[in-house]
């Protein structure tokens, strides 16, 4: 949290205009005191005198230092603007919520009361106020407030709704949380960040509104002086000293741009994600080059590889030092070959996958001595000759195809931009290009169906849309991260069946990563197993149920329930948890869940070596008989 | 032990009819499986029996009576799909826990219980002020499923909470559905697109679609002889239920 504020000073416009609203706020603490007695200072014989050395801004009606009292009204003038910032806020914030709090209809009636208030000019508010509240400085706060409130009711309103509708709001009201309390406790602090940073904004726009308020006379009235009285006194003495009305109009442009500035650029940073702040990692040791031969001989074989990785590792900076979420992975993927990655969540699946698409973001670092997709290696600086690459030949399908596509744009126009992006067609051909992909993909009716939006697709036309899109290129690689995890059975089935059809007719290999291991079984050929960010089996598909050597995919296979699984019999669970990336033991990482594990295990870690044809393993007991018994042992406790 | 009755319900938004006179029960300490395909109705009446979605017809009842959608005590707890969703972010793990925790103990005790949900499904407790940034969706999901069961309730309905969980602790949440529902008497409506996790956790299974229950049985009746096509559709879509793709792991 304080990491993203602080990235809010990482733009230079953002530093000056934090240091800026931090001076206006210094000097309105502190002129009051240091300068109060100057600025009162009568200098009869000084009326209204132009600027010299004694007066730098002049004097006024009075012989009364100009500067000085611009410099001491900053108090005054940010108060006032804070506390009808404060009365907007919140006035806005009772409108806002009203909606959630008291339900449905009576929140209709608010919602529409808000929309009417919002349509009015703020001004024309303000000065109904003044002349409902009186004319004077409570008056003015109570009617730049309220004249506020509306859009910052408004502004509530939405964020509200954006979080309502999500479950964890469902979940607290399910288990019997009142809504005042939920209100509290769930919603406001979600929207408390735009809240801030557009009362921030709103400050910057109310001392400007006082300004006018006092300047019309409506503001605060003598003997206080904000900087709209003191623009309202000068310029009548404009022709004599322009300074007089200069200096507090200086003040009034310069503490309002600060304030909006900052507000600006503090929704730019919180914008922009979880970046910056962050200090450098300690430089990553030179990753360990074990033998591999299976490898090795692959790259003999030399052109058919599509994708060759080794000892890829993902690094992002934690609280106690960097984390390793993925340790020194290496393999390849063969041209229309079909590789599954399965593994428990937080094994590094995805991370691997997005390493090798190059998406893996600040502050996160990827290392390899070799990442080589169709022999261009990956590693070297962000180029246009790589993105293309990347974007023509590496198609990459993710689980919520929702999130993948801008919901304003219509399909069609979005699968075309990528070809006229990477290709360079131009506009006509790209969506003739789109329309063909759309149909390849088996969505029918493409033409129209390229006019639709994303939310006129259901889940897994998106996602056969998706893939079309990955499509648009010629790719020689798809990475499919849990691509039918959010889709129905049938569903799922059709976007298996495609991928299964778009490998064979063209030749396209397919990285598969799945926590299911059932659908890797059933459509790759190859099977990584990846455990606490490392590969500890790799083995032909056909091999996992009843080959597989390594105690983790034997329990992983075991655990799945199939339609024929013994509904008498609790499933194989694997006992324990997983390794969190953060703290990961020496030795073999699945030491503490495995029942085969040797004092050996809890010290040494075991390569990735051959074992047996298409197939390599990591571990010290390998294919070893293992008790049933204890591979069932962990009991499910009972409160 | 609870029964949950669904008597003719409709659920509507506007013109669209989400349910469509739905009557199912889950009998007292049982578990009834829910499948169909996305939009056919099944989350709607799962939110339409805890308050979520409007009823516009029929009744939803609780041993007899109208399921509380009111105060404090919750006796009957969902579980939703999306752990993304289903968290507050801003909020601990531990805190998200404790909320759901029945009104009227020592902090030392709800704390206890928290450490307990959390290590119940296989979370260390010592995680318990993390966010849930911090997690993967899996551990996601156990959040959210320590949380349901923090409210002590009789039945619970989830909604497809596997299909976002890995096969580990997938194995290891259905061995506990079943645990806690024959320890505990809990009754359970258990929605899954995954036959075969239905299949090992529910004696009977209904199927949805359009709205409407197509068919409706025990579990090994439907599954064996099924009644309706698109039951048929369902089964044939399972993963590795074409034998020559597959061999049959032994045992
Ligand atoms: N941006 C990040 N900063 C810090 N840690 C991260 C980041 N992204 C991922 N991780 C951590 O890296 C580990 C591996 O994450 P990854 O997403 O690759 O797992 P996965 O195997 O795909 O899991 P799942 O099956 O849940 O999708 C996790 O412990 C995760 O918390
Ligand atoms: S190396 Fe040892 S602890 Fe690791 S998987 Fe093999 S037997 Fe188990
Ligand atoms: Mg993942």
């Amino acid at each position: 949290m304080i990491r993203r504020w602080r990235s809010v000073l990482r733009t230079p416009l953002g530093i000056a205009a934090t240091a800026l609203t931090v001076a206006v706020l210094v000097l309105a603490v502190v002129a009051p005191i240091l300068w109060t007695d100057d600025a009162n200072a009568v200098d009869t014989g000084n009326i209204l005198a132009g600027p010299s050395g004694d007066h730098w801004a002049g004097t006024d009606n009075l012989g009364r230092d100009i500067l000085f009292r611009t410099l001491v009204a900053t108090r005054l003038s940010v108060e006032l603007a804070l506390a009808a910032t404060a009365i907007a806020v919140v006035a806005g914030l009772v409108l806002g919520t009203a909606g959630f709090v008291l339900g449905r209809r009576p929140g209709r009636l608010v919602s529409a009361a808000i929309n009417i208030a919002v349509a009015f000019p703020g001004i024309l508010l303000a000065l109904f106020f003044a002349v409902v509240f009186g004319v004077g400085a409570t008056g003015a706060v109570l009617a730049i407030g309220f004249a506020g409130a509306p859009a910052f009711g408004r502004l509530t309103q939405t964020l509200v709704a954006g979080i309502e509708s999500r479950d964890f709001i469902s979940a607290a009201r399910i288990a019997g949380v009142g809504r005042l309390r939920i209100l509290v406790r769930h919603v406001l602090p979600n929207i408390s960040e735009p809240l801030v940073v557009n009362a921030t904004i709103g400050a910057g726009g109310a001392l400007l509104s006082f300004a006018g308020l006092s300047f019309l006379g409506l503001g605060v009235q003598q003997p206080r002086y904000d900087w709209g009285r003191l623009l309202f006194d000068g310029i009548s003495s404009i022709y004599v000293n322009p300074a007089s009305a200069l200096a507090p109009g200086a003040a009034v442009l310069i503490a309002g741009l600060a304030f909006n500035l900052f507000g600006e650029s503090v929704a730019k940073g919180l914008g922009v994600g979880v970046v910056g702040g962050i200090p450098a990692l300690p430089p990553v040791v030179p990753t360990l080059v074990t033998d591999e031969p299976l490898i090795e001989e692959s790259h003999q074989a030399g052109t058919d590889l599509v994708l060759d990785v080794r000892d890829l590792e993902v690094t992002f900076p934690g609280a106690r030092g960097p984390i390793r979420p993925v340790r020194g992975v290496s393999f390849a993927v063969r041209r229309g070959e079909a590789v599954g990655v399965v593994g428990e969540s937080g094994s590094g699946k995805s991370l691997t996958a997005l390493a090798v698409s190059r998406l893996v973001g600040e502050p996160g670092r990827v290392d390899a001595s070799r990442l080589d997709l169709l022999g261009t290696d990956l590693r070297a600086r962000d180029s246009r000759a790589q993105r293309q690459l990347l974007g023509t030949s590496l198609a990459m399908v993710f689980q919520d195809p929702m999130t993948s596509f801008n919901p304003t744009r219509r399909m069609g126009g979005q699968l075309a931009e990528v070809a006229r992006h990477h290709q360079g067609l131009e506009r006509r051909s790209a969506l003739a290009r789109a329309v063909d992909r759309l149909r390849s993909v088996r969505i029918s009716e493409p033409e129209r169906r390229a006019r639709q939006y994303p939310h006129e697709f259901s889940g897994g036309m998106r996602q056969r849309a998706m893939i079309g899109m990955g499509l648009m290129g010629n790719p020689a690689l798809i990475i499919a991260d849990e691509p039918t995890t959010a889709l129905d059975v049938t569903v799922q089935l059709q976007v298996l069946d495609l991928l299964q059809a778009i490998r064979e007719a063209d030749g396209v290999a397919l990285v598969l990563i799945s926590h299911d291991v059932t659908v890797v079984g059933e459509v790759c050929d190859r099977v990584l197993v990846m455990y606490a960010g490392r590969i500890v089996e790799d083995l032909p598909a056909a091999a996992l149920s009843g080959e597989a050597l390594h105690p983790y995919t034997r329990a992983l296979v075991a655990a799945v329930p199939d339609m024929d699984t013994d509904l008498d019999q609790p499933l194989a669970v694997i006992p324990g948890r997983p390794v969190d990336p953060a703290d990961v033991p020496p030795g073999c990482a699945y030491a503490a869940r495995c029942p085969l594990a040797s004092e050996r295990c809890r010290v040494e870690d075991p390569a990735l070596v051959p074992a047996g044809p298409g197939h390599r393993v990591a571990c010290w007991h390998a294919g070893e008989p293992i008790d049933i018994e204890i591979a069932d042992r962990e009991e499910v406790r009972v409160p | 032990m609870s029964e949950l009755r669904f008597d003719d319900v409709t659920v509507r938004y506007g013109h669209l009819t989400a349910v469509d006179r739905v009557s199912l029960t889950v009998p007292a300490g049982q578990v009834v499986g829910l499948v169909g395909e996305s939009g056919s109705g099944k989350s709607t009446l799962a939110r339409a029996a805890v308050g979520l979605a409007p009823v516009s017809g029929g009744r939803i009842l609780l041993d007899g009576r109208p399921v509380p959608t009111r105060g404090r005590r919750r006796p009957l707890q969902m579980v939703f799909q999306d752990p993304y969703s289903s968290l507050d972010p801003r909020m601990s793990i531990g805190e998200s826990v404790a909320e759901a925790l029945p009104p009227g103990r020592s902090r030392d005790e709800r704390r206890a219980e928290v450490y307990r949900l959390l290590e119940l499904v296989h979370l260390d407790p010592g995680k318990a002020a993390v966010r849930p940034a911090l997690l993967s969706g899996g551990q996601r999901q156990r959040v959210a499923l320590a949380r349901a069961l923090a409210g002590d309730p009789q039945v619970v309905i989830a909604d497809e909470i596997t299909s976002a969980l890995d096969v580990s602790i997938q194995g290891a949440v259905l061995n506990l559905v079943r645990e806690l529902q024959r320890e505990l008497g809990l009754s359970l409506l258990f929605i899954s697109h995954n036959l075969a996790v239905v299949r090992y956790v529910a004696s009977h299974v209904a199927v949805m679609r359009g709205g409407v229950i197509v068919e409706e049985g025990p579990t090994d009746r439907v599954l064996a002889d099924p009644g309706h096509d698109y039951t048929r559709e369902l089964l044939a879509a399972v993963p590795g239920s074409t034998p020559s793709s597959r061999p049959r792991r032994t045992p």
